[in-house]
């Protein structure tokens, strides 16, 4: 929101003594950042950010009373006509309970129009003024005064006005020329012809003011904050107006603001009072609010003085009783955000400022809870796949239902995993695996020049479950490109899907993983995070016994059939050699060559053998020939 | 002696000195040998030949001729021998020795994604003061994600422009911040609140809401939230907690300020802002010259969110911050658009997210 220094200054004298910067920094401390100041019609701007529960401070009179709250000076005192109010010209009927007064008036305009320095402020405040007293009288009283009016064309209205909830059926063309389709939750200010305005939001263009008015009828009211946000939202809405309703008015500004909006008439064009008068009351204000010195120091993080807490309460407008030991605040009408202790705590700590809070960390009151084991292995995983040379994806949650169905598992329909309101149909569903970004991000990386990708991501994915999307977390790993050839020692060669088993097995994982071509040179696996071993939560493990005496290693090159399964091999030698004396056996090479006999292939079968003893040639050689003979029993022969 | 000898020998003659320093390595050599000296198939033989068929009173002229040759060839050759076993010695003393000018072999380098690596330093920091991690569900309902948290009904964050829901289940939604863990685990623990003495926690996780992608927005983004639970907290313990948290993430010089602003689960609640860490609050292009950097919003619990669940505020109290770690990481690392934390690409990650 904009507001105008010298505007400001004239609702807060003390203000105008401080440098735009000062002011900047005052408001800042106060909650009110200014986001940008500019230079306009003459004088400084500021954009201050208001939170969404200061409805109050959205004026000029608003920023005023922060600003003389935490001087301690006066503000200017409201110059404004007094009215007598008298019998209704128009008769306004109030139907609902969401609006529970509507001050307003009937004036004849006369000639004049708006002055110079009030189009200068709308001006610097970006609003262009229309050059129509009624209009720019209630735009101005908007920005300075906080509270939305309206003027409408009093010879274009039918009968009584009312304000009640719309029918259905029922629509309006609004000020910018876009006619709405009213629901019955909408609140409408209606003439005996339909609805003239969408209350608290916008006017209606039948009967806005024009060149051609001679005469007005006001509006200053109050509506429950509610239907206004509601109906601002339904038809995507947003005006000054609903800003302010939307966020609470105060109810005591309806009269007021008719007043001063009569007298800004009077003023500008010599308009001619018919009569006013005001329908209905303001609702009650709020109940007192106690403050305890207890409360308050606790919050404060030390002991203030209750009666310093009520001055700075008094000098925000509340009324501040002491009540024993305790402060019983009520609230100014136009403060609809102090309804708990502890919003009044935060206004004395604010006025006071936040820099005087004290700094103290909490004692410990329990024992620390460790660290979850699921959260704990997720990160070992992630430093373990990064020593081993992958990089660590974050991607997108949703995906592409085409995308989606490649790769989910089976009976993980999307149905259950769509968005209703994605960004758009390549973010539509929340995806079932891990693996059409790891391929796409690889993709991406082999396009753009990298050799070699080494991708993994921790995520969670998705399955359809009858009570809503179903969340587990899933490790992905992708590589592909071309490994080595980038020094002397390290040729170069296309990644094959056993580079990426191996990492699999590094990882824990028993037997082959479920391994995918992601494209050419390009696999992938991912696998639930909960199926990897955890780490044991010891730190250092319990002592393993290993033997000193001497290690012996033997091979056999072995020619067996193409279709012979390692595993079959490996478990029928294993069966045969001494469980206690085996320490390893593991085929270290493949060989594959048109000398070799149809149909064969040559495996190097190296077993090592250790034990609390120094073992003897013969029972190793004894050893080795029960293992080629369990070899042999699958069709297996040692090479010549 | 030429006009004894046939044209070709006379030839082959000529070129053996070519021939001769042709040969590279003394495989070739000792073919030239076969050539010009072996028994068969030789000029050697072809020479004999000729010595045989020679007329009588040629033949001690010619024989004398053709030794002088043989002679000639077998010394060149022999010469030759000995340069080449001599070169192939050489090479062989320098095939052994290693030139530490080679580039080496380097190891393959991995990285953590540097949001990651953020938020796990939060932890790490965040420790030794007694926090634990909590995790939630990315797909929330309304109740924990709204409603528990002192969201009003008609709060604007409710739409499904602001929040992506799901098709068939219209009751759930996409997490729009972290929060939904504090009820979670605010739930959890109530009923051994006392036994316990309070709670402590951090929850880190990735949250979405309906922006548009650009250089600045994202629907996807993480956060990190952390909340306090005890007896007696104020907001002197805030001050205190978050001082130590950021000198340790920041510096040990870095000063911290307090603004006031409204979140609607805090009460008071508060904007907290570093002395810039990147000029030493002296002024630069991220403070935007101000010496300060907005990094995250705190405040105490409001009673609402205690009582939701089940949590006496008269008894109990505590505090809560969040914070968006694109933005920080943004702001530490400059980087300029937060689409590039999502592309993935390697070279980005491997700048930003090396292992400690």
């Amino acid at each position: 929101m904009w507001i105008e220094r010298k505007a400001l200054a004239q609702e807060i004298p003390a203000a105008a003594a401080l440098e735009t910067r000062q002011l900047s920094e005052l408001l800042a401390s106060l909650g009110f950042p200014v986001d940008g100041i500019a230079s306009r019609e003459g004088g400084d701007v500021l954009d201050v950010d208001i939170t969404a529960n200061r409805g109050d401070a959205m004026s000029h009179r608003g920023m005023a009373r922060e600003v003389a709250a935490r001087l301690r000076q006066s503000l200017t005192p409201i110059a404004m006509p007094t009215l007598a109010e008298g019998k209704p010209v128009v008769e306004v009927r109030l139907e609902s309970p969401a609006c529970p007064i509507y001050s307003t008036a009937v004036l004849e305009l006369g000639p004049g129009t708006t002055p110079a320095d009030i189009q200068s402020f709308l001006l610097a405040l970006e609003a262009t003024p229309k050059r129509l007293p009624a209009v720019d009288a209630s735009n101005e009283l908007l920005h300075r005064h906080g509270h939305p009016t309206h003027a409408f064309d009093a010879d274009r209205i039918r009968g009584a006005v009312s304000v009640r909830w719309a029918k259905a059926g029922e629509t309006l063309v609004t000020l910018d020329g876009v006619e709405r389709k009213l629901v019955e939750q909408d609140l409408v200010i209606a003439d005996e012809a339909g609805p003239i305005a969408l209350a608290g939001v916008m006017g209606g263009d039948g009967t806005k003011v024009t060149e051609a008015t001679t005469r007005v009828l006001l509006e200053s009211a109050w509506f429950d904050p509610k239907p206004v946000k509601a109906a601002a939202r339904r038809h995507s809405l947003h005006t000054d107006a609903s800003h302010r309703f939307g966020r609470g008015a105060d109810p005591h500004m309806a009269v007021v603001a008719r007043n001063l909006l009569v007298g800004r008439l009077q003023a500008w064009c010599q308009a001619t009072l018919v009569g006013a008068w005001t329908a209905g009351t303001a609702p009650a204000g709020a109940a007192p609010v106690p403050l305890t010195g207890t409360l308050l120091a606790r919050i404060a993080g030390e002991p203030l003085s209750l009666a310093d807490a009520a001055e700075a309460l008094r000098w925000l407008g509340c009324a501040a009783d002491l009540d024993g030991g305790t402060l019983q605040i009520t609230p100014p009408s136009w403060r609809h955000d102090l309804a708990i202790p502890e919003d009044l705590a935060e206004e004395v700590l604010r006025l006071r400022g936040y820099e005087h809070i004290p700094s103290a960390l909490p004692s410990l009151e329990g024992p620390p809870e460790p660290l979850a084991p699921a959260y704990l292995q997720r990160q070992r995983l992630a430093r373990r796949l990064a020593q081993l040379g992958f990089h660590q994806t974050v991607t997108y949650g949703f995906i592409s239902p085409e995308v989606d169905a490649a790769f989910a598992a089976p009976g993980n329909g999307a149905e259950g995993r769509t968005l209703v309101n994605s960004l758009g149909q390549e973010y539509s569903v929340m995806r079932g695996s891990l693996l059409p970004s790891l391929q796409a991000t690889a993709n991406q990386n082999l396009r753009q020049g990298a050799r070699e990708v080494r991708l993994f991501e921790l995520a969670p994915v998705y399955g359809s479950g009858p009570a809503g999307p179903v969340e587990q977390f899933m490790l992905g790993v992708a590589w592909g490109g071309t490994l080595g050839g980038e020094d002397h020692l390290s040729p170069a060669r296309a990644v094959r899907e056993a580079d990426l088993s191996g990492i699999a097995r590094d990882l824990g994982w028993e037997g082959l993983p479920p391994l995918r071509a992601l494209g050419e040179g390009l696999f992938g696996f991912e696998v639930p995070v909960e199926s990897l071993p955890r780490e044991g939560a010891r730190i250092i493990p319990a002592f393993r016994p290993f033997s000193r005496f001497p290690l012996v290693e033997r091979d056999l090159s072995l020619l067996v059939d193409l279709g012979q399964s390692h595993e079959a091999l490996t478990v029928a030698m294993r069966a045969v050699l001494p469980k206690d004396t085996l320490q390893d056996l593991r085929c270290v090479d493949v060989f594959r060559h048109k000398s070799l006999p149809e149909g064969r292939q040559a495996w190097l079968m190296r077993m090592r053998f250790q034990a609390d003893r120094t073992l003897v040639g013969e029972e190793v050689d004894g050893w080795v020939a029960a293992a080629l003979a369990a070899a042999e029993s699958l069709g297996a022969r040692l090479r010549a | 002696m030429d006009q004894l000898l046939p044209v070709e020998i006379v030839e082959a003659g000529r070129v053996f000195p070519q021939a001769l320093s042709a040969c590279v390595d003394l495989d070739s050599l000792l073919r030239l040998k076969g050539v010009y000296v072996g028994r068969e198939g030789s000029h050697a033989a072809v020479l004999m030949d000729l010595l045989k068929g020679a007329p009588k009173e040629q033949k001690r002229e010619l024989g004398a001729a053709i030794n002088a040759l043989k002679q000639q060839w077998e010394e060149g050759l022999k010469a030759r021998q000995l340069e080449l076993e001599a070169a192939k010695k050489q090479l062989a003393s320098l095939a052994d020795r290693w030139d530490p000018t080679l580039p080496p072999p380097v190891p393959a380098r991995g990285a953590l994604h540097p949001l990651n690596r953020l938020m796990d330093r939060l932890v790490d920091v965040f420790r030794p003061l007694g926090f634990h991690v909590e995790e939630g569900p990315e797909v929330e309902t309304e109740a924990h994600n709204f409603d528990g948290l002192n969201i009003p009904e008609d709060h604007p964050a409710k739409a499904s422009s602001d929040t992506f829901y799901l098709a068939a289940h219209p009751e759930l939604l996409l997490r729009t911040h972290t929060s939904p863990v504090q009820v979670r685990t605010l739930l959890r623990v109530a009923p051994e609140l006392a036994a316990r003495g309070g709670i402590r926690f951090l929850a880190p996780g990735r949250v979405y809401r309906k922006d548009e992608i650009d250089p600045t927005h994202s629907p996807m983004f993480h956060q990190v939230e952390g909340m306090l639970v005890g007896h007696g907290i104020g907001m002197q313990h805030l001050k205190g907690t978050l001082e130590y948290a950021l000198r340790a993430l920041f510096g040990p010089h870095t000063e911290i300020r307090l603004r006031p602003s409204y979140f609607p689960f805090v009460e008071p609640g508060c904007e907290v802002d570093v002395s810039c860490p990147l000029c030493g609050a002296q002024g630069c292009r991220v403070c935007k010259g101000s010496g300060w950097v907005e990094i995250l919003g705190a405040g105490l619990i409001h009673p609402n969110v205690l009582k939701y669940a089940g949590i006496d505020p008269t008894e109990w109290s505590g505090w809560a911050f969040g914070m968006g770690v694109e933005r920080m990481a943004m702001m530490l690392s400059q980087t300029p658009d937060l689409r590039l934390f999502f592309e993935n690409d390697q070279r980005f990650l491997r700048a930003m997210g090396g292992l400690d």
